[in-house]
C-alpha cells in the first residue's frame, strides 16, 4: 500500500517538474514578446535622438542617461531569460542541452567550463533531463558566485541505470553542513534554489546526492538520477 | 555601402533599427518586412549584402529562411537578431549557417557593429561558441588540401577575415583570397560559415 502511494507521489512530482518548466516557458515568452522588443526599439530611437542632440550638451546628456538606464533594464531581462528559459528539453538530447548550458555559462560569466561528455551518453527521461539541467545550472551559478575559481569541471556519464553529474572546482570551498542548515528555512532567493533545492530535486526523483567540500579545499558535487 | 534587409515580426523593432541604420553613412536599409515568408522574395528583388533576421518568426522558422537563402548562388550574409543568448539559439544559428548573432537584450549599437563585422566577412559569435566552431579535435581533412589550405581553413573556422588571415600568415590579401576560393571549391562549400561548420563537424 505504501509502495503504491510512494509511486503515485513520485509520478505526481515528475509531472510537476514538467509543468513548472512549461510555466517558465510562458513567462519567458511574455518577456520576450513584450518588454524586450519595446526596450530594444526605444533604445534604437533614443540613440538616433542622442546624435541629433549633439549641439545641445545638456539634452544630449539626458538622452545618454536614458540610454544607460534602458540598457541596464535590458541587461537584467537578459539575465532573467538566461536563467529561466527552458532549453528545448523535448527537442535536444541530454548531451546537447548540457553543452549549450556550458557555452551559455561561459558567455555570461567568462568563467571557463571544462566539459567531459561521453559520445555515447544518449538521452534520458524528461524529468531526469530537466533535473540534471536545473541542478547543473544552479551548481555552475554557485561555483561562479562563491568559489573564486577561474574554471569549473563538469562531467556527465551513465552509471548502470543512472545518469551521474559531477560539478567540481578547486576554489575556496565551504562547510556543507553550515550552508545546508542556513538554507533550511529560506525560500526561493533571487531566482536560485540553492543546495537545498538541488537535494529536493534529487529526492523527488529517487536519486542520490553527494557534496564534498571544506574551506580551502574546493568543492565537488555529484548527483545520480535514474535515467528512465 | 552596406545594403541591409531587416526581417522581424515586430514592426517597432524594424522602425527603430531603420532610424538607427539610416543615420550611418555606410549603411542603407534596402528593404524590410514583418513577414518571414517574404524574405527570400525580397532578397531576390533587392540583393542586400546583409540580412538581419529574427529567429523567432511566427509564419516560418528563422532557420528555414536561412536554409532557403543558402541555396542561392550568391547568398547574402545573415545576422541573426534574437533575445536569447543561450546555447539553444547559438546552436540553431550556427547549424543553420548564419554568419553572426546579435542580441535584442544588448544595445542596438552592438547590432550595428555586428552588421559591419559580418559584412566584412567575420563570423560574429560569442567566444564560448568557438567550441562548436573550432574546438573539436580529431578527424582528418579531405586528402587533397594543401598544407597552406588547411592552415587557411583553420583560420577561416576561427572567424578571421581575409585581411586578418593575410597578416597572420604573412601573405597578400589576394593570395589569401585565392587560397580561400580553392578551399571552398575543394570542400564543396559556398561560404565561410559552411567551411567553419565543416571544420567543426567532420573534417
Amino acid at each position: 500500500m505504501t509502495e503504491v502511494r510512494d509511486a503515485e507521489a513520485r509520478a505526481a512530482s515528475r509531472r510537476l517538474l514538467a509543468t513548472s518548466e512549461r510555466e517558465l516557458q510562458r513567462i519567458v515568452l511574455d518577456m520576450h514578446d513584450g518588454p524586450v522588443q519595446d526596450i530594444f526599439a526605444a533604445l534604437s530611437q533614443l540613440q538616433v535622438l542622442e546624435r541629433a542632440l549633439a549641439a545641445d550638451p545638456t539634452a544630449a546628456q539626458r538622452a545618454a542617461q536614458a540610454v544607460r538606464l534602458l540598457e541596464r533594464a535590458l541587461g537584467e531581462i537578459r539575465n532573467f531569460i538566461g536563467a529561466f528559459r527552458p532549453p528545448g528539453f523535448e527537442r535536444r538530447e541530454l548531451g546537447q542541452i548540457i553543452e549549450g548550458l556550458a557555452v551559455q555559462h561561459e558567455t555570461l560569466t567568462e568563467q571557463a567550463v571544462e566539459l567531459e561528455l561521453p559520445g555515447e551518453l544518449g538521452d534520458c527521461a524528461l524529468p531526469t533531463k530537466i533535473a540534471i539541467y536545473r541542478i547543473l545550472q544552479e551548481a555552475l551559478a554557485n561555483g561562479h558566485r562563491h568559489s573564486g575559481a577561474t574554471r569549473q569541471r563538469v562531467s556527465v556519464e551513465r552509471r548502470g541505470l543512472a545518469i551521474a553529474l559531477t560539478v567540481s572546482d578547486d576554489g575556496r570551498g565551504f562547510e556543507p553542513r553550515r550552508v545546508l542548515a542556513r538554507e533550511e528555512d529560506v525560500g526561493v532567493e533571487g531566482g536560485h534554489f540553492g543546495l537545498r533545492g538541488i537535494q529536493d530535486r534529487v529526492e523527488m526523483l529517487g536519486g542520490t546526492f553527494t557534496l564534498e567540500s571544506a574551506p580551502g579545499r574546493g568543492t565537488s558535487l555529484t548527483v545520480e538520477l535514474p535515467a528512465e | 555601402m552596406i545594403r541591409v534587409l531587416l526581417a522581424d515580426d515586430h514592426a517597432i523593432v524594424i522602425e527603430g533599427l531603420r532610424a538607427l541604420l539610416d543615420g550611418e553613412p555606410d549603411i542603407k536599409v534596402a528593404a524590410w518586412t514583418t513577414d518571414g515568408t517574404d524574405v527570400v522574395r525580397l532578397v531576390e528583388q533587392h540583393k542586400p549584402d546583409v540580412v538581419v533576421l529574427d529567429l523567432e518568426l511566427t509564419n516560418i522558422k528563422g532557420t528555414e529562411v536561412i536554409a532557403a537563402l543558402r541555396e542561392r548562388t550568391a547568398p547574402p550574409r545573415v545576422l541573426v537578431l534574437t533575445a536569447y543568448n543561450d546555447g539553444e539559439s547559438l546552436r540553431s544559428a550556427l547549424d543553420a549557417g548564419a554568419e553572426g548573432l546579435a542580441l535584442k537584450t544588448e544595445s542596438p549599437q552592438q547590432t550595428l557593429t555586428a552588421i559591419r563585422q559580418v559584412h566584412a566577412g567575420q563570423l560574429v559569435f560569442p567566444q564560448a561558441a568557438r567550441r562548436w566552431i573550432e574546438g573539436r579535435a580529431g578527424g582528418g581533412a579531405p586528402g587533397d588540401l594543401t598544407p597552406r589550405e588547411r592552415e587557411v581553413w583553420a583560420l577561416v573556422a576561427g572567424g578571421l577575415t581575409n585581411p586578418q588571415i593575410a597578416e597572420r600568415l604573412g601573405l597578400s590579401d589576394n593570395t589569401v583570397k585565392f587560397h580561400v576560393q580553392h578551399l571552398f571549391s575543394k570542400l564543396g562549400v559556398k561560404n565561410r560559415t559552411e567551411a567553419a561548420l565543416k571544420y567543426a563537424h567532420g573534417r
